[in-house]
C-alpha cells in the first residue's frame, strides 16, 4: 500500500490547537488544488490493566493501546510501544478483549475529519478528540503518496512535499507546526514495504508525542 | 498447534496455529462457559459462545507481555468433515498430543494413544440455536452406528464394538459422504 507520513500539530508555546487553526488548514490544503473526498475517522483507545491488586499494575503493559484506522475498516491493531509490538487481528478482537476481562478501556480519542486528493497526494486533516467529546485536543494530518510502497524511496518525495507544505502554512502565520517523526520500524519487525501496521505505529508515536507535550518532564524515546 | 494462555483475572484464552498452510496462521480463540439454567440442562448439545480472530504471528508474544502465563500447549492431528444437514457442521477427528517443549511438534506424544478425539460442532446465533441444536443432534443420531458422541462433561454408556459398528455402517448408512 502507499506510503504514508503521519503529522501532528506543535502549538507555540502558550498557544493551543483550534477550531480556527484547523480551518486554516484546511484553506492551506485546498489552496493547493485539494479536492474534498470525504470525511475519515480513527480511533485510539487507551487499555488498564484490571488487576486486583493496584501494586501489580506496574508488572503489566503500560502503555497498551488498541487503534482501528479507516483503511482497514476489518482489522484492528494492538500496539505496545515500550515492547514494540504491533499486532494485527481482526476487528472481533476487540470482543474477545472485552470477555477476557483482563484490559478495559481508559479512554479513547478520535481523529477525524476531511480527505482531499492533492495530485499524487492524498491528505487527510483531522481533529482530535475524546470519543464521545466535541472539545479539541490536537490536529493530525496524513500525507499519502500514492504510487510508491516503499518507505526508503518515497523518503524524498515526501520530505519535499513537506517543505512546500510547511512554507503554505508559513504564509498564515498559525501559532504552531506539523511535525513529522519516523519510528523505527525495524524495531517493531516491520520491512520497507509499507502497511496499515507502520500506520498503527506511527500514531501510538503521535500519541506518545501529543502526551509528551502536555506533559513536558515526561520523557519519550522513539 | 494450539497454547492456551492464562490471564491475571481469571481469563483464558486460546492461540491456535494452523500448521498445514504454507505460512503458519495464527487465530485467537475465545471460549465461553457453556448456556446455563434449566433449558440448557435438557439440552442434548453443548451450546456455549465462542469468539475468533485471525492474527498476526506474535499473537504469544502480545499475551506474554500482557501478563498472561502458557497453561499448556498442544498439537492437534487430524481431518476436518464439513457437513450440510439442517445447519454447517464440522466434524474433527483427531489425536490430541501433549507437547513436551514450546513449539516442540516435532517431540508430541498421544494424550491417549490409540484413541481419537471426535467432535461435532456447528455456529449458532441467540435465535436460532434451537434449531441448530436440533441439526447436531439429528446428526449424532445418523452417526450413531458408527460413533457414539455423548454432550461433553455427560457420559451416556458403552459404545458398540468397531466390528459391529462397521457392520452396521455398511447395511444403514449408504452414500454418506464422508
Amino acid at each position: 500500500m502507499p506510503v504514508k507520513w503521519v503529522l501532528h500539530w506543535v502549538p507555540s508555546v502558550g498557544a493551543t490547537a483550534n477550531t480556527q487553526v484547523m480551518n486554516e488548514i484546511s484553506q492551506c490544503v485546498e489552496s493547493l488544488n485539494g479536492v474534498k473526498e470525504g470525511k475519515w475517522k480513527s480511533i485510539i483507545t487507551f487499555y488498564k490493566p484490571m488487576t486486583r491488586e493496584p501494586a501489580m499494575a506496574a508488572e503489566f503493559a503500560r502503555d497498551f493501546l488498541g487503534i482501528s484506522i479507516p483503511d482497514q475498516p476489518k482489522k484492528y491493531y494492538f500496539i505496545i510501544r515500550g515492547q514494540r509490538i504491533i499486532f494485527e487481528a481482526d476487528s472481533n478482537i476487540e470482543l474477545i478483549m472485552d470477555k477476557l476481562q483482563s484490559y478495559k478501556s481508559r479512554v479513547s480519542l478520535t481523529f477525524e475529519g476531511i480527505q482531499y486528493q492533492v495530485g499524487d497526494f492524498q491528505l487527510r486533516v483531522g481533529k482530535v478528540s475524546p470519543t464521545h467529546s466535541e472539545s479539541m485536543r490536537g490536529i493530525v494530518m496524513e500525507v499519502e503518496y500514492l504510487p510508491l510502497s516503499s518507505i526508503d524511496k518515497s523518503r524524498q518525495v515526501l520530505e519535499d512535499f513537506f517543505d512546500i507544505w510547511k512554507d503554505t502554512l508559513s504564509k498564515r502565520s498559525l501559532p504552531g507546526q506539523f511535525l513529522h517523526i519516523e519510528p523505527n520500524y525495524t524495531e517493531y519487525g516491520l520491512l520497507d514495504q509499507y502497511t496499515s501496521q507502520h500506520t498503527a505505529v506511527q500514531y501510538a508515536t503521535v500519541m506518545a508525542q501529543m502526551i509528551a507535550t502536555v506533559q513536558p518532564n515526561q520523557q519519550v524515546r522513539n | 498447534m494450539e497454547c492456551v494462555v492464562q490471564g491475571f483475572v481469571a481469563s483464558e484464552v486460546r492461540l491456535v496455529c494452523d500448521l498445514e498452510q504454507p505460512e503458519p496462521t495464527w487465530t485467537v480463540r475465545h471460549v465461553g462457559g457453556a448456556m446455563k439454567g434449566a433449558g440448557a440442562d435438557q439440552l442434548s448439545v453443548l451450546v456455549r459462545t465462542m469468539v475468533e480472530s485471525k492474527a498476526s504471528k506474535n499473537a504469544l508474544r502480545l499475551f506474554y507481555t500482557l501478563g498472561y502465563k502458557l497453561e499448556y500447549e498442544q498439537l492437534r492431528v487430524g481431518f476436518s468433515f464439513k457437513f450440510q444437514r439442517g445447519a454447517p457442521i464440522t466434524v474433527t477427528v483427531s489425536c490430541v498430543n501433549k507437547i513436551p517443549k514450546l513449539h516442540a511438534v516435532e517431540d508430541a506424544v498421544p494424550v491417549t494413544p490409540g484413541i481419537q478425539l471426535v467432535e461435532v460442532t456447528a455456529p449458532t446465533t441467540d435465535s436460532n440455536y434451537n434449531d441448530v441444536v436440533q441439526a447436531v443432534s439429528s446428526f449424532s443420531e445418523y452417526l450413531a452406528p458408527l460413533i457414539h458422541l455423548s454432550k461433553p462433561g455427560v457420559s451416556t454408556g458403552v459404545a458398540p464394538t468397531a466390528k459391529t459398528a462397521a457392520a452396521s455402517l455398511m447395511s444403514d448408512v449408504k452414500g454418506m459422504k464422508m
